[in-house]
């Protein structure tokens, strides 16, 4: 994908000159008879924190940021990128210095123009530690950024100017491929300063907000709805179709029945459990798709009997069988994993020779090296799995366990933790087996890799593996991204050969979406913007 | 009388101090801070919003710190959602609850009350074996089990009504989340109401009442429903203080912004002030509802004496 956006963001930045391209819905074809209702009606499985863009951190907040700002890029009808407030950008030789170009008719919800100014007054804003952002580490690329945020330098000294109120230059500490997904994101959208001058914290409240947009935000009332409407001061207002917007947070189960009730036209998600019966029930309105995200388990590499024994790790991962629980414990929804990374255009994923044996096979060498780390029935392999409570990962990990009893003998006992507590036992690498789960930011190689860098916040086992960093320093460095792609694939190979982790399963988006609701797209992020949505004219519901 | 609030007050302020001292160290005590996200932060900016929040002083700081706002009714910001206020969540959240916590209690007293009634008065006839049948049932199907079914057969099956969400002063939002809410309520009354009825009708007093040729309408009107009301009271007095601090349940399956709903995933992700907030409102709508029974025992039955 990333490849595929990069090439396109040449191409535009190539024509930006004449007619701007951006986040236009496609045409409706001729003879479309839309709803006189222009409605669209949302499930998000919790409520966003805050609607502030700065602060969100939850993908609910950022599903309804994307409606009521926009960033630089943003994302397209395809869930590709699109230009957003920016039309053309242009790359310095070494990959460091990124010049973006603003289009001079972008608006806030107020009238007022969107200006660089706007673009670096948020910026800084999310690297100030006084904001107490949960999130500046997102503007790490950016010269300057975690100084800033870690109080060692001011904040103008962050890496990132407004030469001119079209012109916004940003200088990075290394070359960032990713930088056109990362500016697409909550964390770096512009803010209204004039209106958080005013208001302080209250300026995210639905009658003080000013957005760029295409929604403006109506109401948001916590644990019932958030109402967005239509934003007429939005640049690219004449493309978007939705007149209103109501997101409501419902837990999975529920939004089920809201949706058959008809109260709901799109769903956030549904437990995979109920994959089969709903297929049976709603048939075609039942849509999954690859979401960027994994489910694995990583080994505490710092002390236990996984530390310094290589052969044990491979046993333990070469006996899953993870077509089993794809297929039959997630009923289909999930594709197994055999490989950190998930699918992504461009990148050659280094999946093991051993996925692709028999069975026999597979079981037959993961015995021989449970055997070779010292393990017999007599003296089998027995520790605890940590996973955060919930009835979905119980199946799969008891699953899991029942795995490695029958083909190795191994006594691997999984147990839960409520999530905050797992959360901290995880960060304290209390246990010797830990499930992890991951979802990219973008999509890119990187978000997954960094998981196993040392010293990074989450790596949770605790890996310090110094081919492994040095790959991925080489690969940071690298301005040009097929060679950096590669240097990537070799660190994956390198976790594989090591066998530094167990990957299960990729994440799987899942949606209800009403036959009448059009405009959509599944895709690797999971992000749907309402601008592109439109009602076609329905019976019933 | 007055004597007896002052002293009743005099109670209700240490019983909640000793409330909001222990829900904020069970809270404290729990591991895992408000902070901790799936995304871990660099020290040094969790050391700033912990700052932002006090987090970062001593416990015993933080404590005083809360007791100080608390005394003066603000029961600080909430840690989850981000500006705002643990008043102004309670603020959206307790009406919601009041009008389905009250309506769903009027409707258990009424259809309960005469259900259990009409038992009592045709005691050990057909009438009264499938009203206590239909009490048993009513009181052993769980909330969670009769929530799902009313959606199920009202908004996804017959269309009549919306299967959840929430508008102020609309009817047709209200109906199922008060059966579901009521149900319970209405099994458990009458259960009650019969009880406390067939051990007053057989006392001497409604004997003679009835001896005296009175109309059995007027005997169980004028004679029998207040000392019958007494058990209902003071089932009553904590039963409202539960409704109106919500169902997590009931607000859960219809998507109601309620305290309930705010309270579950409150302590789900350590929203310390954001629980023991509703706690304390908790605990104060209960010292309230008990008091309010006892001044009705009063007007219920002239024996009883408050200040004695």
């Amino acid at each position: 994908m990333l490849g595929w956006l990069l090439s396109g963001a040449a191409g535009l930045a190539a024509c930006g000159g004449d007619s701007p391209a951006g986040p236009r819905a496609q045409p409706l074809a001729v003879g479309t008879a839309l709803a006189a209702d222009q409605t669209v009606t949302r499930a998000l499985q919790s409520a966003p924190r805050t609607l502030d863009p700065t602060l969100s951190t939850d993908v609910y907040g950022q599903e309804v940021i994307d409606d009521l700002f926009e960033g630089l890029t943003t994302i397209g009808p395809d869930g590709g990128l699109v230009p957003g407030v920016a039309t053309s950008w242009e790359t310095s030789a070494d990959g460091r210095t990124w010049t973006f170009h603003l289009r001079p008719e972008a608006r806030w919800s107020n009238g007022d123009p969107v200006t660089a100014a706007d673009f670096l007054y948020a910026w800084r804003r999310q690297v100030d530690p006084k904001t107490g952002s949960e999130y500046a580490q997102a503007l790490a690329p950016i010269v300057g950024a975690m100084d800033i945020a870690t109080g060692h330098a001011p904040v103008e000294s962050l890496g990132v100017s407004a030469p001119d109120p079209h012109t916004l230059r940003v200088s990075l500490v290394s070359p960032t491929p990713y930088l056109l997904a990362l500016v697409a994101d909550n964390y770096l959208q512009p803010l209204h300063r004039a209106t958080l001058d005013e208001f302080g914290d209250d300026w995210s409240r639905p009658e003080h907000m000013v957005s760029n947009g295409p929604f403006m935000l109506k109401e948001f009332i916590i644990g019932d709805r958030i109402t967005l409407e239509k934003n007429p001061r939005y640049w690219a207002a004449a493309t978007v179709h939705a007149t209103r917007v109501v997101y409501y947070p419902l837990d999975s189960v529920i939004q089920i029945s809201r949706y058959m009730a008809g109260d709901i036209q799109i769903s956030d998600i549904f437990p995979s459990d109920q994959f089969q019966w709903l297929k049976s029930q709603l048939g075609d309105q039942v849509h999954t798709g690859p979401y960027l995200g994994i489910q694995q388990i990583v080994f505490n590499m710092i002390d236990g009997p996984f530390a310094h024994d290589r052969n044990i790790r491979q046993a333990l991962t070469m006996a899953v069988d993870r077509r089993v629980l794809a297929d039959k414990v997630r009923q289909g929804v999930q594709e197994p994993a055999f490989t950190l990374v998930p699918p992504l255009v461009d990148y050659h994923q280094p999946i093991p020779a051993w996925a692709n044996w028999s069975d026999v096979r597979r079981h037959a060498e993961a015995r021989r090296l449970y055997a070779a780390a010292g393990y017999s029935p007599q003296k089998p392999l027995r520790v605890q799995l940590l996973y955060s409570t919930d009835p979905q990962n119980r199946d799969l990990y008891d699953a899991v366990a029942a795995m490695w009893r029958t083909t190795l003998g191994a006594e691997v006992e999984p147990y839960n933790e409520e999530f905050r507590v797992y959360l901290q036992d995880a960060a304290l690498h209390k246990a010797v087996l830990l499930q992890t789960l991951w979802i990219g930011d973008f999509p890119d190689p990187f978000t997954f890799l960094q998981l196993f860098q040392s010293g990074f916040e989450q790596n949770f086992g605790g890996l310090s593996d110094q081919r492994f960093d040095a790959l991925l320093a080489a690969a940071a460095n690298e301005p040009d991204n097929e060679r950096r792609y590669r240097l990537f694939e070799q660190a994956e190979t390198r976790l594989n050969d090591e066998a530094d982790n167990i990957p299960l399963l990729y994440f799987t988006s899942r949606h209800l979406i009403k036959p009448y609701l059009k405009g959509w797209h599944l895709n690797l992020l999971d992000r749907m913007p309402s601008r592109y949505l439109y009602v076609l004219e329905h019976q019933g519901r | 009388m007055l004597r007896f609030l002052l002293r009743r007050l005099m109670i209700a302020v240490p019983t909640l101090l000793l409330i909001a001292t222990l829900a904020f160290g069970l809270l404290h005590a729990t591991p895992g801070g408000p902070f901790d996200t799936a995304k871990r932060m660099p020290a040094a900016i969790q050391r700033s919003i912990e700052a932002k929040y006090h987090l970062n002083e001593p416990l015993w700081r933080q404590y005083l710190r809360y007791l100080g706002d608390l005394l003066q009714g603000d029961l600080g910001p909430s840690f989850q959602y981000r500006n705002t206020s643990v008043n102004e969540l309670i603020k959206v959240g307790l009406p919601v609850d009041v009008e389905i916590g009250s309506l769903a209690l009027g409707l258990a007293v009424l259809l309960g009350g005469s259900l259990g009634l009409s038992a009592a008065i045709r005691h050990n006839t057909r009438w009264d074996t499938v009203a206590m049948f239909l009490g048993q049932v009513g009181v052993s199907v769980p909330v969670f089990v009769v929530a799902p079914l009313l959606i199920l057969v009202f908004a996804v099956e017959l269309n009549w009504l919306p299967s959840g969400d929430w508008r102020y002063g609309e009817v047709r939002y209200l109906v199922l989340p008060v059966i579901a809410l009521g149900l319970p309520y209405v099994a458990y009354i009458a259960r009650l109401t019969r009880g406390a009825a067939l051990e007053v009708l057989s006392s001497s007093f409604i004997r003679t009442a009835r001896a005296k040729g009175l109309p059995l309408s007027t005997v169980i009107l004028r004679h029998a429903l207040r000392p019958v009301l007494m058990p209902l009271v003071s089932f009553l007095g904590p039963a409202f203080a539960g409704v109106l601090t919500g169902s997590i349940i009931v607000e859960s399956v219809f998507g109601l912004p309620g305290i309930g709903r705010y309270f579950l995933t409150g302590a789900v992700n350590r929203d310390y002030t954001l629980v023991v907030g509703i706690t304390v409102l908790y605990g104060g709508l209960i010292i309230g509802f008990n008091l309010l029974a006892d001044l009705c025992y009063v007007w219920i039955d002239p024996r009883v004496r408050l200040d004695s």
